[in-house]
C-alpha cells in the first residue's frame, strides 16, 4: 500500500513538471474562477440555511467553502512554485501541495455526500456509509476516493432529478457529473497534458453549472 | 426515491399562511380563509398570526363593516420571494425545506 502511494505520488509530481508554464497559467485562471464560483454557491447555501435552519444546507455551504479553499490553496501553491520561482520547487513540496489539495477536495465531496443523501437514507444509513469506506480499505489514494464519492453523489442527484424533474436539479446533476468526468480524466488520461487540460475544463464547467442553477433559481 | 418529510416544518406553515394571504391579491383575507388555505387548526392559526404580525410580515386592516382582514406587508412579499429562491436552490440538491 505504501509503495503504491509513493508510485502514484511520483507520477503526480512527474505530470506537474511536464506541463508547460503557459498551460499552468491558464489552469490557474480556470481554478481561480472555479474557486470564486464555489464561494458564491457557498454563500447562497449559507443564506438558505439562515432562513430555513435546515442543517443539510449548512453542510452544503461548508462543502462549497472547503472546495473553494482547496482550489485557492492549489492556485497559491502552483503560482508560487511554478510561475514565480519558475523552478517547479522540490518534489517534496509539490507532493505536499498535491496531497493537501486532494485531501481537502475529498473532505468537500464527503460534505456534499452527506448534504445530498436521500431522506430514505435514515433507515439504510449503516450499509450506505460502509460503502464509502470501501475505497479507503481497498486503495487509500485520495483521487480514487474522491472519484468514488463523486459517483455516489452523481447517482444521488440523478435520483433527485428523476423525482423532481426540475431544471435546477438538472443543473446540479450535470454539475456533479462534470466534476466526476474531471476526476476520471485525471485518473485515466494516457497523455498527461491532455488529461490535465480536460480535468481543469470539466471542473470549471461543473462549477459554472452550479452558478447557472443559482442564477436561474434566483430569478423570481 | 426521494420522500418528503412526514411533517410540515414551522417555516413551511408560515409560508403557506403567507401564500394564502397573498392569493387574496391585496384585498386582505380573514382568519377563516387562512385557516383553510394553510390547513391549520384555529389555535395554531392565532399563534402563528401573532408571530407573523410580530415579525412585520403581515398587517391588520379593518373593513368598514368592522371585520378584520390581514394583508401582506412589503417585508412579507420580499420574504416570500426570497423563500421561493431558497426552495428552488434546496430542492435542486434534493434538500427539503
Amino acid at each position: 500500500m505504501k509503495l503504491y502511494c509513493e508510485r502514484s505520488s511520483t507520477k503526480r509530481v512527474d505530470r506537474m513538471q511536464d506541463i508547460p508554464i503557459s498551460l499552468i497559467r491558464l489552469d490557474l485562471l480556470f481554478e481561480s474562477v472555479a474557486g470564486l464560483i464555489s464561494l458564491l454557491v457557498s454563500r447562497r447555501a449559507s443564506i438558505a440555511y439562515r432562513i430555513t435552519h435546515e442543517y443539510r444546507l449548512s453542510d452544503l455551504s461548508t462543502g462549497f467553502l472547503v472546495l473553494s479553499a482547496s482550489m485557492f490553496c492549489r492556485v497559491i501553491g502552483t503560482l508560487y512554485f511554478f510561475v514565480i520561482l519558475n523552478n517547479g520547487g522540490s518534489e517534496r513540496v509539490i507532493l505536499i501541495v498535491s496531497i493537501m489539495y486532494s485531501a481537502i477536495k475529498t473532505m468537500a465531496y464527503l460534505l456534499f455526500l452527506v448534504a445530498t443523501r436521500p431522506y430514505l437514507m435514515h433507515r439504510a444509513s449503516a450499509p450506505a456509509i460502509a460503502l464509502v469506506a470501501l475505497p479507503i480499505l481497498l486503495d487509500p489514494v485520495f483521487d480514487i476516493i474522491s472519484t468514488f464519492i463523486l459517483v455516489i453523489i452523481t447517482l444521488q442527484t440523478l435520483l433527485n432529478l428523476a423525482s423532481s424533474r426540475s431544471e435546477y436539479s438538472l443543473y446540479v446533476f450535470l454539475g456533479f457529473l462534470s466534476l466526476l468526468i474531471s476526476h476520471l480524466s485525471q485518473l485515466f488520461a494516457t497523455m498527461p497534458l491532455r488529461g490535465y487540460f480536460i480535468t481543469q475544463v470539466f471542473q470549471l464547467i461543473g462549477v459554472m453549472l452550479f452558478l447557472l442553477m443559482v442564477y436561474r433559481a434566483g430569478r423570481v | 426515491m426521494r420522500s418528503k418529510k412526514a411533517y410540515r416544518s414551522k417555516l413551511r406553515i408560515l409560508v403557506d399562511m403567507l401564500r394564502a394571504i397573498q392569493n387574496a391579491e391585496g384585498e386582505g383575507v380573514g382568519p377563516t380563509k387562512i385557516l383553510y388555505g394553510a390547513n391549520l387548526s384555529y389555535d395554531r392559526l392565532m399563534q402563528y398570526i401573532d408571530e407573523l404580525l410580530e415579525k412585520g410580515l403581515i398587517s391588520v386592516k379593518k373593513n368598514k363593516d368592522g371585520s378584520q382582514v390581514y394583508i401582506l406587508t412589503d417585508k412579507g412579499r420580499e420574504f416570500l420571494r426570497e423563500f421561493i429562491k431558497v426552495e428552488r436552490f434546496s430542492r435542486a440538491f434534493g434538500i427539503e425545506v
